[in-house]
């Protein structure tokens, strides 16, 4: 089931939709929520929190919504078609003053859908003394409309309001009750239900994280020791997490000057031996870039967490994209190869967030984690193993003894291309890391020889990480064996790409879809593999050029079928759904060259 | 007493040199600068220090940025990190912040501090962090050829203004000390003694020191900061001056014709680490209260 709560910023959309979430997951439904909300933060912009409800992990947000609340009909208007048939759209019946024509949300309620109109206004008034807690009213339609108990909304409210007194939280609790007892009491038409939840067995403790939630609780996991971030949307919540989280654990986080101070002192901070990190966005990652290519050559390891918004420049700060898969792979001068790894979901997330720290101590190399700003800001159920964090964070590569007399070799070539690793403080294993090409010492030296050798280093000690233990790579999900349709899909598409997948199949289409965690190095056998049972392979993802999939042609010199979108949001589920039909007739025009 | 009158021989002044320990100080290296650049006198100055401060080698690191000063972490025996052109500054910040038993040297030239890096020079002084910031003034841009820098006096002739540098330079020490830098200081390559004494001092204070370092470019500057001229312009500050005095030390900074050697401006104030330790106090105390 999915709800949407529409208003203008200042009307409470964005706080009732947390606590509707909070409360549903206390109950046992898994939740995915994400909210959209203006750049300003006063004004009339729109607000709009969406929810959805399942009994089972879902893995985006659907087209459609089964309920719309409408606190303001201006904004509400015109998302009053996502609202599915047989569905409630529910509204204020007593607007304040005369609405001029077609501006009440009465006007634009489609055949097939079920509005409520409801004195909102007039029940807060009546119940809570003020107009100020429509949004609870309303909240409370709803869940009586579901038939769901009020006991967890009410403790949800006194959390979330106790700070600012108990009138105020008695005010707002009283505003829910006369809402559900009004929803409750209402003869219901629509066909929206919930199923009732069974808790399950208890695998592990479910809590409630968005996705930059779920990367600061990663590092602090992954126990890390030093931050340096600079503010900019959609990452910085990490940062303001992390501020919190780190002091109390005698950890240290810097807010720097910039972006580029930001990820120079992770990378002093990660010389030194200590996990250090920093999280930006596009821009950000724009201004680091340089420093990225120190990070590879000198072998540092540090872990930059991105969060990708509309772009290019200052773009669409508030909005989604993944147009920066192109800048997060190549976007340093020179060879300069490192790790690339991107979640698809909340949990993901948090599970990068740790494997990020471990890959980069381990191959010496700084590792970029992908997020988007649709990622960053959902919220999800999440389950954590009761075994704890699941990282090894142990793994250095250990150093050897000296034997007296003998030179450090920091960049010894080895095997496997990871040289041990000194750090300030090892007894008599003085050396200088550079930025320069250098020989096995870490002195200058740019001799072609030298800079193969250093070259080939750099590149193929990342080839382990496609096997980096307790980590997924790539993952096929859907029909086994030969399919009509492929998708290969990375970061938050992912989620969407399944969703469609799901509608296919119940079409008689065979589907299957492939996510992408590891982007660079890029896992070429798994994709290949997957790209061989597909009759044709879709890309979907959320930018213009398509950068994923000249990625995958370009590494396979195979033809895929772009579907890139840009938007502002996730790509609808309907698009991609519509898009394997096509693909499933068999009307393939050659988009791919 | 002139150098004639008692002969100093070399192989008396190599035994010297090797029985005072601070070779221990020097990597096996030899520097790429050209003959008689003034930093030859300044990597002499900081293994002198060094050595007389008993620096411990494996808790040292000298970070640089890019320029022939940056190349400085190659000629010493010490950890070291040569770093980006102009980001000395927030790398060794990020390397004090996670291990502040190290000692940190920075290290950069005029162009790497004031043209590219100059953003971070305020942060790093504003923060105190407890690092010591050595500045290498040669006034122009040596490791590529001779070009104009922000320290270039007017009127220099250089490969980017072959019509001469109409533009007037920084004045780094007026910059450090509007900034507050906790220690501002300021000494001269052709002054051996007086420089070792400074970067000892430098090291030594709790704090982010920054010793601004007037030194010739013997390749790509015959008429501006030479031997001659430098050795005619520089001066002590005035007996009596009183480091404790931001506005005196600011009076002394302005003279830019007559430039003075010694401590500007030294206060002792709470470093990045005791700020890191007081805040993690309160958060853990805010923690425990709320539990």
């Amino acid at each position: 089931m999915q709800i949407a709560l529409c208003g203008s910023a200042g009307d409470g959309t964005i706080a009732a939709g947390d606590i509707l979430r909070s409360a549903v997951a206390a109950m046992g439904y898994r939740v995915i929520c994400f909210d959209v909300y203006p750049a300003e933060i006063r004004g009339f912009g729109k607000c709009i929190a969406r929810l959805r409800i399942t009994t089972e992990q879902s893995y985006s947000l659907k087209r459609q919504s089964d309920i719309l609340v409408s606190l303001d009909d201006a904004h509400a208007i015109p998302h009053a078609g996502e609202v599915r048939d047989d569905g409630a759209v529910i509204y204020e019946s007593q607007p304040v003053a005369a609405c001029p024509e077609g501006g009440h949300m009465s006007g634009h309620v489609l055949p097939g859908q079920i509005p409520y109109g409801l004195p909102i206004r007039e029940m807060a008034e009546k119940y809570t003394g003020g107009a100020r807690s429509r949004n609870l009213v309303v909240l409370g339609f709803v869940a009586g409309l579901l038939g769901l108990t009020p006991a967890p909304f009410l403790q949800i409210i006194e959390k979330k309001f106790a700070k600012q007194g108990a009138a105020v939280v008695a005010r707002n609790q009283k505003g829910f009750q006369a809402g559900h007892e009004a929803g409750a009491s209402t003869f219901k038409l629509d066909d929206v239900r919930v199923a009732p939840v069974e808790k399950p067995e208890a695998a592990g403790q479910v809590v409630m994280l968005s996705g930059n939630a779920a990367v600061a609780m990663g590092c602090m996991d992954a126990e890390l020791d030093t931050f340096f971030g600079y503010p900019i949307t959609p990452a910085t919540s990490i940062m303001e997490r992390l501020a919190v989280a780190m002091p109390k654990r005698g950890r240290r986080l810097l807010q720097t000057e910039d972006e580029i101070s930001a990820v120079a002192a992770a990378i002093g901070a990660g010389y030194t031996g200590a996990r250090s990190a920093t999280a930006t966005s596009g821009p950000g990652l724009a201004l680091m870039a340089e420093m990225l290519g120190l990070a590879t050559i000198a072998e540092v390891p540090c872990v930059i967490f991105v969060s990708q918004r509309g772009g290019p420049s200052t773009g669409m700060p508030t909005k989604t994209e993944q147009s920066d898969l192109n800048a997060a792979l190549y976007g340093s001068p020179g060879d300069s190869q490192r790790i690339v790894i991107a979640p698809t979901n909340v949990e993901g997330c948090y599970r990068c967030a740790g494997k990020a720290f471990e890959m980069a101590e381990r191959y010496q190399t700084p590792v970029l984690v992908l997020l988007d700003l649709y990622l960053s800001n959902r919220y999800e159920t999440v389950t954590l193993a009761d075994s704890g964090p699941p990282f090894n964070l142990d793994d250095n590569k250990p150093m050897r003894r000296l034997e007296a007399g003998e030179l450090y070799r920091r960049y010894a070539l080895t095997e496997d291309g990871i040289s041990p690793r000194a750090v300030p403080g090892d007894a008599g294993c003085m050396h200088v890391i550079t930025g320069l090409e250098h020989n096995e010492l870490g002195r200058p030296d740019d001799r072609e020889e030298t800079h193969a050798a250093m070259s080939r280093k750099r590149h193929d000690k990342l080839l382990a990480a496609l096997e980096h233990p307790d980590f997924t790579v790539a993952k096929r999900f859907g029909d086994p064996g030969r399919v009509q349709v492929g998708m290969l899909a990375w970061g938050s598409t992912f989620g969407e790409c399944l969703e469609a997948m799901f509608m296919a199949h119940s079409e008689g289409i065979t589907c299957a879809a492939m996510k992408v965690v590891m982007l660079s190095p890029f896992p070429v056998q798994a994709v290949r593999a997957f790209m061989d049972s597909c009759d044709v392979v879709l890309v979907p993802e959320v930018n213009h050029e398509g950068q994923f999939a000249q990625l995958v042609q370009g590494i396979l010199a195979r033809p895929v079928v772009r579907l890139s979108r840009v938007p502002g949001s996730p790509m609808p589920v309907e698009l991609i759904l519509e898009e394997i039909r096509r693909l499933a007739r068999g009307i393939v025009t050659a988009i791919a060259s | 007493m002139s150098i004639m009158e008692k002969p100093v021989f070399v192989d008396a002044k190599l035994q010297e040199v090797h029985a005072s320990g601070r070779l221990e100080y020097r990597s096996r290296s030899l520097p790429t600068w050209c003959p008689g650049c003034g930093y030859f006198s300044i990597v002499e100055g900081i293994t002198y220090a060094c050595n007389a401060m008993s620096l411990n080698k494996d808790q040292s690191v000298v970070v640089s940025g890019i320029g022939c000063a940056s190349r400085f972490p190659f000629f010493v025996n010490l950890f070291g990190f040569h770093t980006l052109h102009g980001r000395v500054l927030p790398v060794a910040t990020g390397i004090k912040t996670a291990n502040d038993k190290l000692t940190v040297i920075a290290i950069g030239g005029d162009g790497d501090g004031f043209a590219i890096g100059g953003g971070h020079i305020p942060h790093a002084a504003k923060r105190n962090v407890d690092i010591t910031y050595l500045l290498f003034d040669n006034g122009i841009y040596g490791l590529t050829k001779g070009q104009t820098s922000p320290l270039s006096a007017m009127g220099l002739r250089t490969s980017t203004s072959p019509f001469d540098n109409p533009e007037r330079p920084l004045n780094p020490l007026m910059m450090l000390l509007s900034y507050e830098a906790s220690w501002v200081g300021q000494s001269y390559a052709g002054r051996p003694d007086h420089l070792r004494e400074m970067i000892a001092q430098a090291i030594a204070h709790r704090g982010f020191s920054y010793l601004h370092i007037l030194s010739p470019c013997v390749a790509f500057d015959k008429t501006s900061k030479t031997y001659v001229n430098l050795g005619l312009q520089v001066r002590d500050l005035p007996p009596g001056h009183d480091s404790s005095n931001l506005m005196a030390a600011m009076q002394q900074a302005q003279n830019q014709e007559r430039p003075a050697l010694g401590v500007y401006y030294q206060s002792a104030r709470p470093t990045l680490s005791d700020s890191f330790e007081q805040l993690c106090a309160r958060a853990k105390a805010a923690g425990e209260a709320k539990s």
